[in-house]
């Protein structure tokens, strides 16, 4: 089922007069995992940020369930309808990370009720991300670049959104944590339907791809040229690409 | 159903204990706002009340004196200055007799109200108020006491301007400072859902509650400051030595005062949500990273 669609979109950043993504066409389902790869500086974070709604494209349209973005409330959107995990986590410092989660869901008025449930179910949310309730109950200020990621994945899921975005989620996590991590963002798209979009540098992390998108220099990287174009991918995600494209005929 | 805003408040309030720094030292600032202004309020409202006093007092009290001290001017006899005395502008039918040296005499009456001097004066010529004498108030007395009165208004009334104008630039200043240190936490509210009028609403809290503890204390400490004040301003302003006056906090100056420090709180809030409508989430963010 389709969830997201970019239909021809384009962006340039504010000041800026050259486009960092150029004419993207792109459809996304439910139930699948996406990864989108390309070199540093490609546009990836870009495009993630159109997705997000944190930003609106110049030209084109992004369709979340049929419905155009522009005509969205695009805080609604972002509180109840995506979860981003950020490059740079974008945690409040000042606050724990289990009143990060919470506020989360407050924010995105969770159907969880009542203070005490909402706290277990960021505590229990924590721990599926490998938090303990003390590291839980410590502000993101002292914890790890690790376990802050961890906390930004935990929160992206608090509120059960339909997209699930994340920018190099397991850029900082050790090989164990990244395939717990990686089971748990596989598992939320094949158990439960959602659609994951994951921008990443890793092999580990393209293995899982159902999809994979490339982006070279603002422009979508598919088929044939993806495939043969080996600087944007290792060798791990030529013979995934392969497999998929073999699938498809 | 409990209220989908509340957390908005808890946030506010958990906030205000994670900034202690911040906070106290914006406190401070308002706290000194505040307090100028009880000051100013308090003893410009006294001496407008104790105008107002005077004006009654040394209004209504009449005097009947000879034009000039000249001998020859027809006394004014007892029963004569009796009969003025019946009259239904003053307060009761009473009158002093005051020596104003060379056997002259001076009759004192106290009217009703200072503005029925006038019908009293032609009330008593009527009666037979022999030429060469004047009525009228007690023009030099009135002035001695009104003027510096009048000037120590006139004086904190500025003073009060000047303050709330101050007061108000130094709130936008300080909301200024404070939403900009605040940057990356509100776009990391704002990237997660929060809407603007919430946001907003949150840094209102904050600003209400630390305005609401500054202006409790700033009753406190303007209250023990504005005697003193007062005290030196008169000390300056009359030539004369006369009774201190006696400067209160009054209800009334506690509610001007009250509404003073919502001025500034909203000041404060308008300040933060223009500027918060201003920043996109992704724009604070990208700062950052
Ligand atoms: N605010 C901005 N103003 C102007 N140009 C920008 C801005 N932010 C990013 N860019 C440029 O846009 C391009 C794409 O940036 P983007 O962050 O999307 O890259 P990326 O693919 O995520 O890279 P990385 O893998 O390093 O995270 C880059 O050339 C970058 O310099
Ligand atoms: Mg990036």
């Amino acid at each position: 089922m389709k969830c997201l669609e970019l239909a021809d979109v384009s962006y340039r950043y504010e000041g800026s007069t050259e486009y960092v993504l150029k004419n993207i066409s792109a459809a996304f389902d439910s139930g699948k995992v996406y990864t989108v790869v390309g070199e540093s500086g490609a546009g990836k974070s870009t495009l993630l940020s159109l997705i997000s709604g944190l930003d609106v494209c110049k030209e084109g349209d992004v369709y979340y369930d049929g419905k155009n973005l522009r005509e969205l409330d695009r805080d609604d959107y972002r509180a109840k309808c995506v979860g981003v995990i950020f490059q740079g986590y974008n945690l409040l410092i000042n606050s724990t990370a289990v009143y990060n989660i919470t506020l989360s869901m407050n924010i995105s008025e969770s159907e969880i009720m009542g203070r005490r449930a909402k706290k277990e179910a960021a505590f229990a949310l924590l721990n599926k991300v490998g938090i303990d309730r003390e590291t839980a109950d410590r502000k993101i200020l002292y914890l790890s670049g690790g376990e802050q990621q961890r906390v930004g994945i935990a929160r992206a899921l608090s509120h059960n959104p339909d997209v699930i975005i994340a920018d190099e989620p397991t850029g900082n996590l050790d090989a164990e944590t990244e395939s717990e991590v990686l089971k748990i963002l596989t598992r939320l798209a094949h158990e439960d339907g959602k659609c994951v979009i994951i921008v990443t540098h890793s092999e580990n992390v393209t293995a899982i791809a159902d999809e994979i998108i490339g982006i070279h220099a603002g422009n979508l990287i598919a088929g044939e040229k993806y495939r043969e174009n080996s600087a944007f991918h290792g060798e791990n995600g030529h013979e995934r690409t392969k497999t998929i494209r073999e699938n498809e005929q | 159903m409990k209220n989908k805003n509340f957390y908005v408040i808890e946030n506010a309030l958990l906030n205000l204990g994670k900034n202690k720094g911040r906070n106290f030292l914006q406190g401070v600032m308002i706290f000194a706002v505040i307090t100028t202004t009880v000051i100013a309020l308090s003893i410009h409202n006294t001496s407008v009340a104790i105008i107002g006093e005077y004006k009654t007092r040394f209004g209504s009290e009449v005097n009947i004196v000879p034009e000039t001290l000249a001998d020859n001017l027809p006394d004014i006899t007892a029963e004569q200055a009796l009969l003025y005395s019946q009259s239904e502008y003053l307060r009761d039918a009473q009158v002093d007799e005051v020596k104003i040296g060379s056997g002259a005499i001076k009759l004192v009456y106290y009217l009703k109200s200072p503005e029925s001097l006038d019908a009293f004066r032609t009330e008593v010529q009527d009666k037979g108020l022999p030429a060469g004498y004047i009525v009228d108030i007690d023009k030099a007395g009135y002035d001695r006491m009104v003027m510096p009165m009048e000037g120590l208004k006139d004086i904190s009334l500025t003073f009060l301007l000047i303050v709330l104008a101050l007061g108000c630039a130094i709130m936008i200043l300080l909301s200024i400072i404070s939403v900009r240190e605040r940057k990356y936490e509100i776009g990391v509210l704002r990237a997660m859902g929060m809407k603007k009028q919430k946001l907003a609403m949150g840094l209102w809290v904050e600003i209400l509650i630390i305005t609401s503890v500054c202006f409790i204390l700033s009753l406190i400490a303007g209250g023990l400051l504005s005697q003193s004040i007062s005290d030196a301003l008169l000390a300056g302003l009359m030539n004369t030595a006369t009774e201190p006056v006696d400067i209160s906090v009054s209800p009334q100056t506690v509610l001007q005062i009250f509404g003073v420090a919502m001025l500034f709180a909203s000041v404060a809030g308008i300040i933060s949500v223009s500027k918060i409508t201003k920043y996109e989430p992704i724009k604070i963010l990208m700062e950052r990273n």
